[in-house]
């Protein structure tokens, strides 16, 4: 179990290197320089090229950029916040620990809502209110996310008028609702799904056919024995969840325009502020590569059926 | 591994029930007649796969309501601008934030006009040619005559009404102009008829139209028709899904046959660097290659004349960006669903007979390995086109991707979004498109994987 770990942190790392090397050479691969301005005159473009390190070749740069992480500089923004450090417009800015706490709302509203719904799907097979959540489910993993987002904006921001409407505030917590909400829509609707499929392979096993037949009660049937089985593949399903999370923050945060990371990335990425497009892309995929680990990690424990000694699933 | 399911529910189990399905009659067990044991010799006609199919597809009644859906707005896509008077780039300057089926004070001018009894034929000028309708000879054919008349000034925008009543000793040409602040000037001009189309090159011929032809799903801030834009849109999408996917296709399926094929060391390390792309989240790396591919490809665009490149070029920077960064990141799916394939064919018998006959590796691949794959290939490939739509109306949504004047079905609802409180519909038709779009395609794709490949029903 051990090596198993160890291996997977190795492997992760690894694969977090080369999503900041891919990062740093793309961006550097880009033609221009950050700094060209119509004002700017070939000697303000090299001192300023200077001041940042730009003029050092690139591997030397590449490897004090990753120094760098090692102590919490990321280098300064260049357009969106001049000189302000990328640590600090990620970290201090409140805009992670805003971003992370809509994700963190819609991550667990996704589960709370997948699994029962996914197991009441299951016990009523074939009945109408299978048939209902499946077509529920069916849209909810087809239609992409900003239809939902700015559907529910219309609906209930707009017609309905019950909830603000892009005030850019989140002061209040009814601010928080249909973000929330509208993220949470498709991985919910995805773990109803898997929930059900995996609950019907569950039920029709022999070992839930022995615990009928010893008389159990249905709830203890399902809960004690089906449903444990059956979280398996949510369980594995988290790690894809949280980047799907990140990357529909972006969206409902431009929908709902909420100060949060994933906006200001976007528009960092549209203003071409290098620094920031490498460190956010970097802190993100970090989080992504993490929760990826545990979720492997905790699959293992929790299923004692797979194999730890074969490293590879 | 496949478990039949019971018939009934195992948490609704009726004894009825149970007993129902172990029902069985005397004549159940009476032995079969000659001709019953005749019957069984040939009981199918031997079907063949893909005939085989076909039939499960047509069985399956929701994935035939999603592929006629797709098939509607194929046509919508790729029909539809041609039905419609309106194109996608077209800036209408007198029509501007119209609502669906709203005229704009121009469009109603003509439409009175085609009302007047007096006014046999209306007809509107594209504003785009409008424009620059300068000075100078114009002509024009209606019911196989050819009319022509002459301007002596510059006109901006409106409707050119022809009067043709037979009346007037004089046909006339009524030109409304549009002019700032919402006026129109009403303007006459003399026209002669002319026998056969002029050959002159100074005559610019003008098309006609015989009714207005309304803004069914509005304009735009822009004074742009919007269900124009939708088509267009659609176009985009349907057009990225099936190229995005066939890149997917070429690449995944190549690679995955040799990986499986070769296995060994080969395989180990061709399936370390698949896992190593699978692993990196694919989505920032996206919106990374749309930040970073914008200039060099437009270098690219410009500085080459290899019409391949023009034909790209024409698709413009951010279509192609996408197609870049499916062909880098996004066939990994369809590399390991043929790597496993292979894993299994290639045991096969028929493989190790072509082995002995001396066939190269490449004609194994090519001849057994890839044609016996085909239901894999196919169901990966159909559910690869709604994730590549996904993608592109993900990126245009946020200002990624394609830009104006080009329209994608994102962009459009990116838009949309500034003004939401007060025009809602402008969301409503390009979203209602594209999840009807992407929902059919999958719902199609899942029916495909059923009919071809019943082993993976769920």
């Amino acid at each position: 179990m051990t090596s198993y770990i160890l291996k997977r942190i190795g492997s992760a790392l690894i694969t977090l290197l080369i999503v900041a090397a891919t990062t740093f050479f793309l961006m550097n691969a880009v033609p221009g320089s950050p700094f060209i301005t119509e004002k700017s005159t070939p000697e303000m473009i090299a001192r300023a090229e200077a001041k940042y390190g730009l003029d050092k070749p690139l591997v030397v740069q590449f490897v004090n950029y990753i120094k760098g992480y090692f102590v919490g500089d990321m280098g300064v923004s260049l357009k969106m916040q001049q000189d302000t450090s990328v640590a600090e417009i990620i970290f201090n800015q409140n805009k992670l620990a805003l971003s992370s706490r809509i994700g963190a709302y819609a991550l667990l509203l996704a589960v709370v809502l997948g699994i029962p719904f996914g197991c009441i799907a299951a016990y009523n097979r074939g009945n109408w209110i299978d048939g209902l959540l499946r077509v529920v489910t069916t849209i909810g993993v087809a239609i992409p996310g900003f239809v939902v987002a700015t559907t529910l904006l219309v609906l209930f921001g707009v017609q309905l008028q019950w909830l603000p409407v892009r005030s850019g505030s989140m002061e209040t917590a009814s601010a928080f609702i249909l973000p929330v909400f509208a993220l949470s829509f498709y991985p919910s609707c995805y773990i109803a799904k898997l929930t059900r499929a995996s609950m019907l392979d569950a039920i029709n096993q022999d070992y839930i056919r022995t615990a009928r037949a010893k008389g159990l009660k249905t709830g203890k049937v399902i809960f004690k024995h089906a449903l444990r089985n059956s979280l398996i593949p949510v369980i594995t399903y988290l790690g894809p969840l949280t980047a799907y999370i990140i990357t529909g923050g972006f969206v409902v945060e431009t929908t709902f325009s909420i100060p949060g990371l994933g906006k200001y990335f976007i528009s960092s990425i549209l203003n071409r502020d290098y620094p920031i497009i490498m460190g956010t892309t970097v802190v993100l995929a970090a989080l992504i590569i993490i929760m990826n680990l545990l979720v492997d990690i905790a699959y293992k424990l929790v299923d004692p059926r797979i194999s730890l000694s074969k490293g590879d699933v | 591994m496949e478990r039949k399911m019971p018939k009934y529910n195992i948490f609704h189990t009726k004894v009825d029930d149970i007993l129902a399905e172990n029902q069985f009659s005397s004549a159940d067990f009476e032995s079969a007649t000659a001709e019953e044991k005749e019957s069984m010799v040939e009981m199918h006609k031997s079907v063949s796969y893909w005939r085989d199919a076909v039939r499960r597809f047509k069985n399956n009644s929701v994935s035939m309501v999603a592929l006629a859906v797709v098939i509607l707005l194929t046509l919508f896509a790729f029909v539809g601008p041609y039905l419609i008077p309106y194109s996608y780039e077209e800036q209408f300057r007198g029509s501007m934030k119209l609502g669906p089926f709203e005229y704009s004070e121009g469009e109603l001018r003509a439409k009175e006009a085609l009302g007047d009894a007096d006014v046999l034929f209306s007809t509107e000028l594209m504003p785009g040619s409008l424009t620059s309708l300068k000075k100078g000879d114009y002509a024009f054919s209606y019911r196989g005559d050819w009319y022509q008349f002459s301007l002596n000034r510059t006109l901006r925008s409106g409707f050119l009404m022809y009067n043709g009543s037979k009346a007037e000793p004089l046909y006339t040409v009524k030109i409304d102009d549009f002019i700032a602040g919402g006026d129109y000037e009403t303007t006459s001009v003399a026209f002669t008829v002319v026998k056969d189309k002029p050959v002159d090159p100074d005559v610019t011929i003008i098309s006609m139209r015989s009714s207005v032809f309304p803004h069914v799903f509005g304009t735009d801030s822009a004074g742009r028709d919007i269900m124009s834009r939708t088509m267009y849109g659609a176009r985009v999408s349907l057009l990225i899904g099936v190229i995005a996917s066939l890149i997917v296709l070429v690449i995944g399926s190549i690679y995955g046959a040799i990986s499986g094929f070769l296995g060994g060391k080969t395989d180990f390390i061709m399936m370390r660097i698949v896992e190593l792309i699978y692993s990196v989240p694919d989505v920032l790396i996206v919106l990374l290659l749309q930040v970073v591919l914008q200039i060099p490809l437009q270098n690219w665009f410009d500085s080459s004349s290899l019409p391949i490149v023009r034909a790209l070029s024409s698709l413009g920077v951010g279509i192609v960006s996408i197609f870049i960064t499916f062909a880098l990141l996004y066939w990994v799916g369809m590399a390991r669903i043929i790597r496993g394939q292979v894993l299994m064919l290639k045991k096969q018998e028929y493989v190790t007979a072509a082995m002995v006959l001396g066939a190269s590796n490449s004609r194994i691949i090519r001849k057994h390995l890839l044609p016996n794959s085909i239901g894999q290939l196919v169901v990966t490939t159909c559910l690869q086109i709604p994730s590549a739509i996904f993608l592109e109306s993900f990126l245009s949504f946020l200002g990624l991707g394609i830009s104006a004047p080009m329209s994608s079905l994102g962009s459009m609802c990116s838009d949309a979004i500034d003004t939401i409180t007060v025009y809602p519909y402008r969301l409503l038709f390009p979203a209602i498109i594209l999840s009807l779009l992407v929902l059919s395609l999958n719902l199609v794709g899942d029916g495909m994987r059923d009919a071809l490949d019943p082993r993976l029903k769920k």
